[in-house]
């Protein structure tokens, strides 16, 4: 199968000017980093506010036993940034999920598949087009997002911390290297569902299941069951990694053309 | 320029055969009709002949790649209309056309000026900038047309490419099909209306799973030999003389006329020489061709 560039450009092209005129889509979208950014700010804020309530040592060495009281709003605050990484890894695993199922689906529901798929481009370039459609926003929206969280949270800490909390070496390399790779998750998961579903919604509510790994992680972290590190998220992109060359694979694969076009034109 | 070649096209879906045994050419300047009643399976011959399905059995050629093995040359060589629009309804009727050049790598200039003289004879020249989500049906339909020619291709394969225009659209849309064959470019025309089909095509294949006929529009209308008689008085009373030869030839009055169908050329004397046996003043005999129609439905329902 051969593989044009240009043809796979133009297709992200039409699938990125469409994006942007897609008004509920971008709304959703927009939610997504709003949460992720206003929910750490406002625990942190919580905990700086009055950190010497006695009830945040008894949180803190629920976790660690050792934490005085004089620093348990620093550990918790420190516990909390480094637990929010995988409820923040949900953003861009969920943005190419939202977007390559419209994208997708929805190029049966609005019977556009037909004319594409009887254009010159190959399977190929369609999946690669459509991706780099999903892929650019969801790690420009996490790069803008982390940018926000890191001025909030250290606006709001500094009264306590007296210095920049973030960015740390943790968050840099998981929003730079593990953050990618969950969108690449998302993405494929979203193409390879909607292929074989009939309708955006029903796709994005099945892709949308691949987060549900992300919560039960992020509340064994809470729970004190799992605890979370550089090293802890390193094995966690390793495995994703290791998912989306399985992915790629399948993606590819399975975005057969003839199905496609006998199933759902 | 090659046309099309079909050669025992045949696709079966699991265990459902769409279609089989398909076989007919077609010449570069033709308008070639595909008919046949919904589910017969025009639109699984469109997608073998455009390289989207791979045939179960046999090969079609068309613009001189095969179509089970073409793949991108196959669909750069071939416009095809589908039976809906299939239009991106935020971009713009512009956006929508630059997709399309684009996909198909050619100079924007160029083809973008190619598209300008198309908007403007299908009356959409000034509207390009508005998002096609706004548009009427017609102007849909009529984008759409512009999009299959935009690469100005070899082969052009429309389906309903009149479907939701009006009567001075669906004639502009005619008179640019006319004026592709007659570029030397090969069209199939997939239709359910009739009038159109007898107006553009040359020849027609009726389908219904497997090939039911094949032949040039007039040959096809001339087929049964009808014959159209003028007889003086009531021309219903001769209906009897004509049901009692051994042939029973189906017989019947329309608009004080005798029209009488035969199986065989042989039989017009017969049918002649009842008539006067039976008294009749036999003013005129012609012989007529029947609306395509007829032989359609005739044929679809055999």
């Amino acid at each position: 199968m051969s593989f044009r560039p240009r043809r796979a450009l133009a297709v992200f092209w039409k699938d990125f000017l469409d994006l942007r005129k897609n008004r509920g889509l971008l709304g959703s979208m927009a939610v997504i980093p709003c949460v992720m950014v206003l929910v750490p700010t406002l625990m942190v804020w919580a905990y700086v506010r009055n950190p010497d309530d006695p009830s945040l040592r008894v949180m803190a060495r629920y976790y660690e036993v050792s934490v005085q009281s004089a620093d348990a709003a620093r550990f918790l605050i420190d516990k909390s940034l480094t637990d929010w990484f995988g409820l923040f890894l949900i953003m861009p695993l969920f943005i190419p999920i939202l977007i390559s199922s419209s994208s997708v689906a929805g190029e049966k529901e609005r019977r556009t598949l037909e004319p594409l798929l009887a254009s010159p481009a190959t399977s190929l370039e369609i999946v690669v087009g459509k991706s780099l459609a999903a892929l650019l926003p969801a790690v420009l929206v996490s790069f803008a997002a982390f940018v926000l969280f890191c001025i909030s949270v250290d606006v709001v800490a500094w009264k306590l911390v007296r210095g920049p909390l973030l960015p740390n070496g943790m968050w840099i390399f998981g929003v730079v290297v593990i953050a990618p790779l969950f969108a690449f998750l998302g993405n494929g998961v979203a193409i390879l569902i909607s292929a074989r579903v009939g309708d955006s919604r029903l796709a994005q509510q099945l892709s949308g299941l691949v987060s549900l790994p992300i919560l039960g992680m992020v509340g064994s972290q809470v729970a004190g069951v799992l605890r979370a590190g550089a090293g802890y998220y390193a094995i966690v992109g390793a495995v994703v990694l290791l998912l989306d060359l399985l992915l790629l694979r399948a993606t590819i694969r399975l975005f057969d053309r003839e199905r496609l076009i006998s199933r759902w034109s | 320029m090659s046309g099309i070649r079909v050669e025992g096209l045949g696709k079966r879906f699991g265990t459902r055969v769409a279609v089989e045994g398909l076989s007919f050419e077609v010449a570069p300047g033709e308008v070639f009709g595909l008919l046949g009643p919904n589910g017969a399976g025009k639109t699984t011959t469109v997608r073998m002949l455009t390289g989207l399905l791979t045939p179960t059995w046999g090969d079609a050629t068309v613009a001189g790649i095969s179509s089970r093995h073409g793949g991108e040359d196959l669909r750069r060589k071939v416009g095809l209309l589908t039976e809906q629009p299939g239009l991106y309804d935020r971009l713009t009727g512009k956006e929508n056309l630059l997709f399309f050049i684009k996909l198909n790598e050619l100079d924007e200039d160029a083809a973008w000026a190619r598209a300008l003289g198309y908007l403007e004879r299908f009356g959409l020249k000034g509207r390009e900038d508005e998002p096609c989500g706004s548009w009427s049906k017609g102007m849909r339909q009529k984008l759409a047309i512009i999009r299959t020619l935009v690469h100005d291709p070899e082969v052009v394969i429309f389906d309903e490419p009149t479907s939701g225009l009006d009567p001075d659209s669906a004639r502009t849309v005619r008179d640019c099909i006319a004026e592709l064959a007659s570029e030397k470019r090969t069209i199939v025309l997939c239709s359910h209306n009739l009038a159109e089909v007898e107006r553009l095509c040359q020849r027609v294949a009726v389908v219904k799973g497997r090939l039911l006929a094949l032949s040039a529009v007039r040959d096809l209308r001339r087929a049964g030999h009808a014959l159209q008689i003028k007889v003086a008085g009531d021309a219903a009373r001769f209906l009897p003389a004509l049901a009692a030869l051994p042939f029973s030839p189906k017989a019947l009055v329309e608009g004080g006329l005798l029209r009488v169908l035969l199986s065989d050329e042989e039989q017009q004397p017969e049918v002649l020489r009842a008539l006067i046996d039976a008294g009749a003043r036999v003013y005129h005999a012609t012989r007529i061709e029947r609306p395509l129609e007829e032989v359609y439905l005739e044929l679809v329902r055999a």
